[in-house]
């Protein structure tokens, strides 16, 4: 679990204190002042960020949020006023406003502005210093809720009252803004304003290109990043659409972008399988064995057996297959032959930093031994730096991709025409 | 004699006798040891003596390793800090789980003390600035 309290902490010393600590510290200023706002963040996607980066680069990413936080609030008119920062459980953060005797609480919409440039300023940062990649990946939403001190009541009850108040102020930021990205969607799947950004895969030996991973991008701002995209879809009970769409593109830019022996990879979601109207006869493809689907192997296979029928199905055809994100659990390598894939894609989490972790060498080095024994080709995804590059090509993985070789640029990521809808 | 140049390291074990040959050891190549025989121990030897280097093992009462790893990498805060967990690492789910709580490397149990010196020694090239 990532260490969030190191989020808001300013100097090295500084703790966060738990909510009761942090009430018993700040009585007195609230008695006198008889008003307190509260601020709630509700950090939405970080987990996700963990899960496909690691945890390391979420930590980063926490404190690039932290600095960020403490940057604006310096020069906002929160600035020299008593504020408090709490740990409420892992995903979110309170922050109680205690304003200076001679200033007022802002008002409701100077509220509701700051919050909104408060969250692009957050989003500016991250991108700044960790790429729209990432940036694209991640929201942050802030609720507010201001009470006047009642002596009558308890203060601990009005403080509680008040965060509840406020988380559910954030909440209702979050669903209109949902509502917001449900409807790009739609957009997205009557127009079919898709592009596929072709990753290539390479040879770890002689740094040709073997392949391409298809990943599909939205045109629209908001549905740039996949993994938004496909949550955005999942929710709204829109993924099988958007799974066509995705994979007709791909498939449809094949022609253009692969030479010969070069091969097309596709994301398939198990619950993919389970769409009537994807099968080995549906996909509009000339030739199968150019074409490998990646299995995710996060997402829970409901119906083992029939899953494996419809696999066979595939293979029959001539289609290959992929494991995705291997190694991200504790699951070891027998539910991945369970799959009998003639790819294994290491875990992004596995690669990041693995020149300077003997551990993951371990990992990897038994990945690879595993992929000899069943006659499947190891892929190292996210491979960023040379000395990654060089640790994995001595392991003896025997693909890679990551931006070491082919740094992202808007040249490569030229957009396929989509389809007419 | 203890060399001044090299790290100092904090061997974490709640089996005296094993700490103690370790300690030698390392101590008999001029590295700086700070001997710990439980978690609590640890985290306080941690903050004072700041080690760069912690041999840490899994199976102790009260906090174990894990949680004791964890901990040391939360509040290294970019301090240069490489954990090596000196434990049986079978598994897959062992080496996973030592990767969620920040090691960098292990050494598996019942060790030579040469392998266990060479480990040390690759933990320290990695501390060096030329990366």
């Amino acid at each position: 679990m990532p260490n969030y309290r190191r989020l808001f902490r300013g100097g090295s010393e500084q703790r966060v204190p738990t909510v009761s600590a942090a009430i018993d510290s700040v009585r007195q200023a609230i008695q006198e002042r008889k008003e307190l706002l509260v601020l709630y963040f509700n950090f939405d996607r970080y987990t996700k960020i963990e899960e496909i980066y690691g945890w390391e680069k979420l930590d980063e990413i926490l404190q690039t949020t932290g600095a960020a936080i403490r940057e604006f609030l310096s020069t906002s008119p929160f600035a020299g006023s008593e504020v408090m920062v709490n740990f409420t459980n892992d995903d979110d953060f309170v922050l109680f406003h205690i304003p200076p005797p001679e200033k007022a609480v802002p008002s409701p919409d100077q509220i509701t502005e700051l919050t909104g440039k408060l969250h692009q300023y957050i989003a500016r940062r991250i991108e700044d210093e960790h790429g729209d990649e990432i940036a694209a990946l991640f929201d942050t939403f802030v609720g507010s809720a201001h009470i006047h001190y009642d002596p009558k009541i308890r203060l601990e009850r009005q403080i509680y009252r008040a965060i509840r108040d406020a988380a559910s102020s954030s909440n209702s930021v979050e669903q209109r803004e949902f509502a917001q990205k449900a409807s790009d969607l739609r957009d997205t799947l009557r127009t079919g304003s898709l592009y596929i950004d072709y990753h290539p895969i390479v040879v770890t030996e002689t740094q040709e290109i073997f392949g391409y991973e298809a990943l599909a991008r939205g045109t629209m701002k908001s549905m740039r990043r996949p993994e938004v995209m496909f949550e955005v879809a999942e929710q709204t009970d829109m993924i099988w659409e958007l799974s066509r769409l995705c994979r007709n593109t791909a498939i449809s830019g094949m022609k253009e972008r692969l030479t010969k022996n070069q091969l097309l990879f596709i994301n398939v979601d198990p619950h993919d399988f389970t769409d009537p109207m994807f099968t080995e006869m549906d996909l509009d493809v000339k030739d199968p064995s150019k074409v490998v689907l990646e299995i995710t192997e996060r997402t829970a296979i409901r119906d083992y057996p029939k899953f494996r029928g419809r696999l066979k199905d595939f293979r029959d055809r001539g289609y290959r297959f992929a494991v995705d994100d291997a190694g991200s659990g504790y699951a070891g390598l027998g539910s991945i032959a369970n799959l009998e894939p003639n790819f294994i894609k290491l875990d992004i989490s596995l690669i990041n930093c693995i020149d300077a972790n003997f551990i993951k060498q371990s990992l990897v080095e038994k990945m690879v031994g595993f992929g000899n024994d069943q006659n499947a080709m190891v892929i190292a995804e996210g491979v960023e730096t040379a000395e990654e590059y060089e640790t994995v090509k001595q392991l003896g993985v025997h693909l890679v991709q990551g931006f070491y070789l082919h740094p992202p640029a808007p040249e490569r990521a030229t957009p396929v025409p989509p389809p007419r809808a | 004699m203890t060399d001044q140049s090299l790290p100092p390291i904090l061997v974490v074990d709640d089996n005296e006798d094993n700490a103690n040959i370790i300690r030698d050891y390392l101590e008999a190549r001029g590295y700086p040891i700070s001997v710990a025989y439980n978690g609590d121990e640890a985290m306080d030897l941690f903050e004072s003596m700041k080690p760069t280097i912690v041999l840490l093992d899994v199976m102790m009462p009260g906090r174990d390793g894990w949680q004791v790893c964890r901990e040391m990498k939360a509040s290294a805060e970019g301090r240069p800090l490489r954990v090596v967990m000196v434990t049986a690492l079978q598994d897959w789910m062992d080496k996973r789980q030592a990767l969620e709580t920040g090691a960098d490397d292990y050494v598996e149990k019942p060790f030579e003390l040469a392998r266990l010196a060479a480990v040390v020694e690759r933990n320290i090239a990695q501390l060096s600035p030329t990366r």
